[in-house]
């Protein structure tokens, strides 16, 4: 088979490339030369170009049009599935220990305390079904960099799009979404916000809905306490999480561990009323009244921010609250 | 009147079920599924598997979609995908059954093309595909990429996980065997002239 002179077997991959448009302008030359001399040669390329002729046609010929729908159709319902499943997340290490972060394409579905733990295996992602978690850093980093700012103080809204599909019921949902109206410097209790849901009685099913809050912190289920003023729970038992996220905002606790509750007398009372009146702790009896019906402001910025205004007994604006 | 009831009018988070992000996906599968498809039922020669594949290449290339520099080559990108995955099935296929794996499954689906091309090109056209389904799967899939969806060397190389010279070379070998099978057989005369100068 080998009865080529060596000349022809040496520009075969040239002359293929050059017959089939595939070659260096320079390899084409040296084909065109050769070819001018070597009638079997020659003739290869001819075949060559028949063949690329060929191919052409097989480029030019359409697969069957219909076929092609009915996969993309198929692809659209798949990364739709897809979509709604993936969850991309990364832990970060925090002054609260470490926290991981997750986000859908809806907006941020997750917000977890993982303590000591820096692995996907401590986190409720790892339980929940019907979640594809994917570990993502350069959307997440962004976050995490306005959640450090927010935990030292140099920022107070997280202005976050949030994905609520972690919480468990419609009336899950609800709770948090009432939550995450409370503004930064303010707190309520577990009543209030039962009775702002419109299910006065429910205030349990309150507390056990924001013990299951995919989303600490974002929605700041910290500023809600005991009609008390007990600090009561804080994810499962981290009643100091609690208090320091509330120290942050300006809003002090007192007492032991096991029986801490927010130091009312540094704090404005708004109790409800037709005048947007906003009073000191010490006017009346109102640091006795029960929280829920009253909130707690850390500032009188907050207040004037709510659109309230100084008491016209107690006089905030002429007494404020030393620090 | 809400405002004396509850003061929280200034929210703290926006809860929101909008979409976010994420749509440029949508363009991508639009520019690039037909011929992905197009590229695995060539090479799978099955549109079951093309249809298969096609959507696993994509759903791949979501997941990993945004970790993709804003200069990469979409198009190349996918194609490594959709070649690698192939070569798995292929992988995976032989192991299933060895055998079965003749040149020879095809259903053939009618394809609508135009009647000069069928005219001139019907019986040598049919010659071809039988003869690059049955090359080995490297060259195969070489000699689709370059001659059929016009990939350069670089990117042809990239998805096989060989060298642009390797995939130049393979592709050589696969229209050296092309040559070879079509041995003997009337093929219609070259007509296109400026096929010399055709963009690579």
């Amino acid at each position: 088979m080998n009865l080529k002179p060596r000349v022809c077997l040496e520009i075969e991959g040239d002359l293929v490339a050059a017959a089939t448009g595939d070659a260096e302008p320079g390899a084409v030359r040296r084909v065109e030369h050769h070819i001018d001399a070597c009638a079997s040669c020659r003739g290869e390329f001819r075949r060559y170009r028949e063949i690329d002729g060929v191919v052409g046609a097989l480029r030019r010929a359409p697969a069957a049009a219909e076929s092609v729908a009915r996969a993309r159709e198929g692809l659209e319902s798949r990364l739709a599935d897809l979509r709604s499943r993936l969850v991309s997340y990364r832990v970060f290490p925090s002054p609260l220990g470490h926290i991981l972060i997750a986000r859908s394409e809806h907006g941020v579905s997750l917000v977890e305390y993982l303590g000591e733990h820096t692995d996907l295996g401590a986190s409720r992602l790892r339980r929940v079904t019907g979640v594809e978690p994917q570990e993502d850093g350069t959307e997440i980093e962004a976050l995490y960099r306005e959640l450090l700012e927010y935990l030292r103080g140099d920022r107070i809204r997280l202005d976050w799009t949030l994905d609520l599909r972690l919480a468990r019921s419609d009336f899950h949902r609800t709770v948090l979404r009432a939550t995450a109206a409370i503004p930064y410097g303010a707190v309520t209790s577990y009543a209030g916000i039962a009775t702002e849901i419109g299910k006065p009685a429910a205030t349990r099913a309150v507390a056990q809905a924001l013990r299951w809050n995919p989303l600490p912190i974002v929605v700041p289920c910290h500023r809600i306490i005991g009609t008390s003023g007990a600090l009561t729970g804080y994810a499962g038992n981290q009643i100091g999480l609690k208090q320091r996220l509330l120290a942050v905002e300006g809003i002090r606790a007192v007492g032991t561990r096991d029986d801490s509750r927010v130091a009312r007398d540094t704090l404005y009372h708004y109790d409800r009323n037709d005048l947007h009146e906003y009073c000191l702790p010490t006017c009346g009896d109102i640091a006795r009244r029960p929280i829920g019906p009253v909130t707690l402001l850390a500032s009188r910025e907050l207040a004037g921010a709510l659109g309230l205004v100084p008491c016209t007994s107690c006089r905030p604006d002429l007494h404020p609250l030393s620090a | 009147m809400w405002r004396a009831r509850w003061p929280f009018h200034i929210r703290a988070a926006a809860v929101s079920q909008t979409m976010m992000g994420a749509q440029p996906f949508e363009t991508v599968v639009g520019a690039h599924h037909a011929e992905i498809y197009r590229y695995i039922r060539r090479v799978t020669s099955r549109a079951t598997e093309a249809e298969d594949l096609s959507q696993e290449t994509f759903l791949r290339a979501y997941r990993a979609y945004r970790t993709l520099g804003p200069e990469a080559n979409v198009r190349a990108w996918l194609f490594a995908i959709a070649t690698n995955l192939t070569r798995n099935y292929f992988r995976a296929e032989k192991r299933r059954r060895a055998a079965l794996l003749a040149a020879s499954v095809e259903r053939r689906e009618a394809d609508p093309e135009g009647p000069e091309d069928e005219a001139r090109f019907g019986e040598a056209k049919m010659l071809l595909e039988s003869t690059v389904r049955g090359l080995p799967l490297k060259q195969r899939l070489a000699f689709i990429m370059r001659k059929i969806h016009d990939l350069d060397y670089e990117a042809i190389g990239r998805s096989l996980d060989c060298s642009a010279e390797s995939a130049r070379a393979h592709v050589f070998q696969a229209l050296r065997k092309i040559r070879l099978s079509l041995n003997g057989h009337e093929l219609p005369p070259e007509t296109s002239l400026t096929h010399m100068e055709r963009p690579r």
